[in-house]
C-alpha cells in the first residue's frame, strides 16, 4: 500500500480534488448537539468539513442502496407496454466514512454482487462510488458509547475496501499531519496532487503507536463474546427462552434494520406517476415488521415476534451466512444499540446468548 | 477494487450485466376456468427469442408475473417444458392475482424467470414416481407429471393421487381423465364430500375421504423402494400425507415438495422468503422433507 502525508489544512482539499474529478462528495456534518448527518458538500458548507466528529446515526448505505429507488418506468402507448429500467449512475465520493461503514459497504458488495444473481442497480451505484475512510483516532469525537468494532474486527482503522484512508497522526485533533493510504488505484491516482508529501518510517511508527493507544479508549463492553454467540447460533443451541426474551423486548419498530449499514432487505411496489404511466420502486423493508412474510390470503409462516427477532440475529450471526457472504452482517457500528428502545441491540443480544447458553450448559 | 466487484468486472468484460428485475412484455392468449376462483392463463412473450429461452425451464421452477400499477407475484409453472404452450394457473387471493383474473385475451402484462431449483428429474431417472396433490397443490406438480409421462421410458411406475374438497374442485379435469386412460399410469382421485355440484350434475362414484385414504384402497400398492414421493397441498393435508408416507417406510429424503413464500425479487435479494438458512427462491422452491423439517418454520 502506498502512504503519503497530508497536512491538516490541506486535508479538506481532497474533497476539492474529488469535486474537480466530477464526484458529488458526501461528508458528515455536525448538526445541533451531537447529531451528525451525511450531506453533499457545496461551496457553502465546504468550510465546515471536519475530520473528527461522531458517526451519523443514519448509515451511508443509502448511497449504494437508497431507501427508495426507482427500478423501472412503464408506459402503455397504443396498446404497447414500454418497460424501461432507470439507473442512477452518478459519481459519488464519501469523505469521512468510518471503518465500520466501509465494512458495511463491503458486506453489501458481497451480498448484492457476489452471489447467484448480481444486482445491476447496486452495481451502478457502487462502481461510481469513491470511499475516503477516516480512521477513528479521536477518543472524544470518533468513538461513541456504543461502538464495538473491536469485537467485529472492522475498526478503528479499516485495513481494506476503501479507496483512500486518512489517519490522524496528531493527538486528539491537534498536531499538523495526517497519513493518507491508498487502497485502490483510483485512490493512488490522487497522490499526483502536491498536497501529498512523502511519508517516512517514523510516520508509520507513529500510526502504530496511536492505533494501539486508541484501542484502549473503547468503552469496556461484554461483546467480545461474539465468537461464542456465533457458535451457539450456528449449532442451534439457543434456548427458546432467549428468543422469547428478545422477542418480548422488541417493539417491532424496525429501527435496527433501517440504521444498520449491513441490512439488505427490501420490498417492491408500483406507483402511478401522473401522465407518465407507472414506476416500480424498491423500498427498504424490515424483518422486524409483522407483515414482512405475510402472503396473499393472509397466511404468515412467521407469526410470533420472537420468530422474527430470531430471524434477524440468526441471519447476522449464523456461520452459514458468514460463509455464504464471506463477511458478517454486523460491523460493530453500534447504531442498533442507540436506536433500540427495548435494549436488544446486537451487543445486548450477544451477551444474552452467551449468558443463557452458558447457564444452560452449567445446569 | 474489492473481490466481489472484481469478479463481476471479469463477467462484465464478456457481456453486459443482466438486469434481473426487468420483466419482459407478454400477451395473454386465452383464459380457461378451472375451479372456483382458479383460472389458467395461456400466454406468450412478445419477443420470440425470449419465449424460446423461457421454455427451457425445469419442472418445479417458478416465474414472477407483473401487473404494472398493482405489483408482481411469484407463481408456479404448471406446464411441462415438453409442452408447446406456456401458462399459469392462479387462484385469486390478493390484489395482483385479482388483477391477473381481470385480464382478457390480447391484454398485455409482463413476466420474468424462470427461477428456483426445480425438481431434479434427471436424478430421478429409473425411479418410481408417486405424486400426491391436495387441491391446487396439483398446479406445481402438473409440470413434473406431464414431463415424466412424456419421458415415460425413463421412469418406473407413475402414480398420481389427487384429492379435492368436492368433485367440482378437482384440478385439471381433462388432464385427470387423460391420465386415468394412459396405460402404465395409475391415477387415483378422491373427494372430501361427494356433493353433486359438478356442472351437469354428474354423480360422484369415486372414492370419498382424504388423499391418504387412497393409499389403503383395495388394489392400490404404493411402491416405497426406489421411489420418490412428490407432495403438495394445504398444510393440514401435507402433515397427514407425510405421516402416512413415513409410516409406509419412505425415507425423508425421498419425499419432495415445493414451498410458497412471500417473494419480492425471486433472485435471493429481497429477503422475504428466507427460512432458516434457505432462500426459497434460489435454494428452493423444491425441498426434500428432510430439508423442510430442519428449516424450522410452519409450512
Amino acid at each position: 500500500m502506498k502512504a503519503r502525508i497530508v497536512s491538516r489544512e490541506d486535508a479538506p482539499k481532497i474533497v476539492d480534488l474529488l469535486r474537480e474529478r466530477g464526484y458529488e462528495v458526501i461528508a458528515p456534518f455536525g448538526g445541533r448537539g451531537r447529531d451528525t448527518f451525511f450531506e453533499p458538500v457545496t461551496d457553502e458548507n465546504r468550510g465546515r468539513i471536519q475530520i473528527h466528529l461522531p458517526n451519523p446515526d443514519y448509515p451511508p448505505k443509502r448511497y449504494v442502496f437508497p431507501p427508495m429507488e426507482r427500478l423501472l418506468k412503464v408506459e402503455r402507448r397504443d396498446g404497447e407496454l414500454r418497460i424501461e429500467p432507470t439507473y442512477d449512475e452518478k459519481k459519488r465520493a464519501i469523505f469521512g466514512i468510518r471503518s465500520c461503514d466501509v465494512a458495511g459497504i463491503y458486506h453489501l458488495d458481497r451480498f448484492y454482487l457476489g452471489r447467484e444473481f448480481a444486482d445491476i442497480y447496486y452495481e451502478k451505484h457502487r462502481r461510481n462510488l469513491f470511499l475516503v475512510n477516516v480512521a477513528c483516532t479521536d477518543a472524544e469525537m470518533d468513538i461513541g458509547e456504543n461502538c464495538f468494532c473491536m469485537c467485529t474486527d472492522t475498526g478503528p482503522a479499516a485495513r481494506e475496501h476503501f479507496d483512500l484512508q486518512l489517519f490522524d497522526l496528531g493527538v486528539d485533533g491537534r498536531g499538523g499531519e495526517l497519513m493518507a493510504v491508498a487502497g485502490t488505484e483510483a485512490g493512488e491516482a490522487l497522490f499526483t496532487s502536491a498536497i501529498f508529501k512523502k511519508a517516512a518510517r517514523a510516520h508509520l511508527e507513529r500510526r502504530r503507536v496511536i492505533l494501539e493507544e486508541v484501542r484502549k479508549r473503547f468503552k469496556p463492553t461484554t461483546t467480545s463474546w461474539f465468537s461464542a454467540a456465533i457458535q451457539a447460533v450456528s449449532r442451534g443451541e439457543i434456548p427458546d427462552e432467549t428468543w422469547d426474551e428478545i422477542g418480548n423486548r422488541c417493539l417491532e419498530c424496525g429501527g435496527c434494520t433501517y440504521v444498520c449499514p449491513a441490512c439488505t432487505c427490501f420490498t417492491v411496489t408500483d406507483r402511478a406517476v401522473e401522465g407518465e404511466g407507472v414506476e416500480r420502486l424498491r423500498v427498504w423493508d424490515s424483518c422486524a415488521l409483522s407483515g414482512f412474510t405475510r402472503m396473499a390470503g393472509g397466511f404468515n409462516p412467521r407469526r410470533a415476534v420472537h420468530d422474527r427477532r430470531n430471524r434477524r440475529f440468526f441471519r447476522k450471526l449464523a456461520h452459514y451466512f458468514i460463509e455464504r457472504e464471506l463477511s458478517m452482517a454486523c460491523v460493530g457500528c453500534g447504531r442498533c444499540v442507540a436506536v433500540c428502545h427495548g435494549d436488544v441491540g446486537m451487543p445486548s443480544v450477544v451477551e444474552m446468548i452467551r449468558r443463557q447458553t452458558a447457564q444452560r450448559k452449567e445446569v | 477494487m474489492n473481490p466481489a466487484l472484481a469478479e463481476r468486472e471479469t463477467a462484465g468484460a464478456a457481456g453486459v450485466m443482466e438486469n434481473v428485475y426487468l420483466p419482459k412484455a407478454a400477451v395473454l392468449d386465452r383464459v380457461v376456468d378451472e375451479i372456483h376462483e382458479v383460472k389458467t392463463f395461456y400466454w406468450h412473450f412478445e419477443d420470440a427469442a425470449e419465449q424460446a429461452a423461457f421454455r427451457r425451464f425445469r419442472p418445479g421452477q417458478f416465474a414472477q408475473v407483473s401487473l404494472f400499477g398493482v405489483g408482481e407475484f411469484p407463481t408456479s409453472l404448471p406446464p411441462s417444458p415438453t409442452e408447446e404452450e406456456t401458462f399459469f394457473t392462479v387462484r385469486q387471493v390478493g390484489s395482483c392475482t385479482a388483477a391477473l383474473h381481470g385480464l382478457k385475451a390480447g391484454d398485455k402484462f409482463a413476466v420474468r424467470g424462470p427461477y428456483g431449483n426445480g425438481f431434479p428429474m434427471e436424478e430421478y431417472r429409473g425411479k418410481n414416481l408417486v405424486f400426491v396433490a391436495g387441491g391446487i397443490g396439483l398446479i406445481p406438480l402438473r409440470s413434473a407429471i406431464v414431463y415424466a409421462m412424456a419421458k415415460r421410458g425413463e421412469y418406473g411406475r407413475i402414480q398420481i393421487f389427487h384429492g379435492a374438497k368436492t368433485p367440482s374442485e378437482l384440478m385439471y379435469v381433462p388432464n385427470l381423465r387423460e391420465w386415468e386412460r394412459t396405460p402404465g399410469v395409475e391415477c387415483h382421485l378422491t373427494v372430501d364430500r361427494a356433493s353433486r355440484d359438478r356442472a351437469g350434475g354428474e354423480e360422484w362414484t369415486g372414492n370419498v375421504g382424504v388423499v391418504g385414504s387412497l393409499f389403503k384402497k383395495p388394489g392400490v400398492t404404493v411402491p416405497v423402494e426406489n421411489t420418490i414421493a412428490f407432495v403438495c397441498g394445504p398444510p393440514i393435508m401435507f402433515r397427514f400425507v407425510i405421516k402416512d408416507l413415513l409410516g409406509m417406510g419412505f425415507e425423508e429424503r425421498n419425499i419432495v415438495s415445493t414451498l410458497e413464500r412471500y417473494m419480492k425479487c425471486g433472485v435471493g435479494k429481497c429477503g422475504h422468503c428466507c427460512i432458516g438458512v434457505a432462500y426459497v427462491c434460489v435454494d428452493g422452491p423444491v425441498f426434500t422433507y428432510e430439508q423442510i423439517k430442519n428449516l424450522g418454520e410452519d409450512i
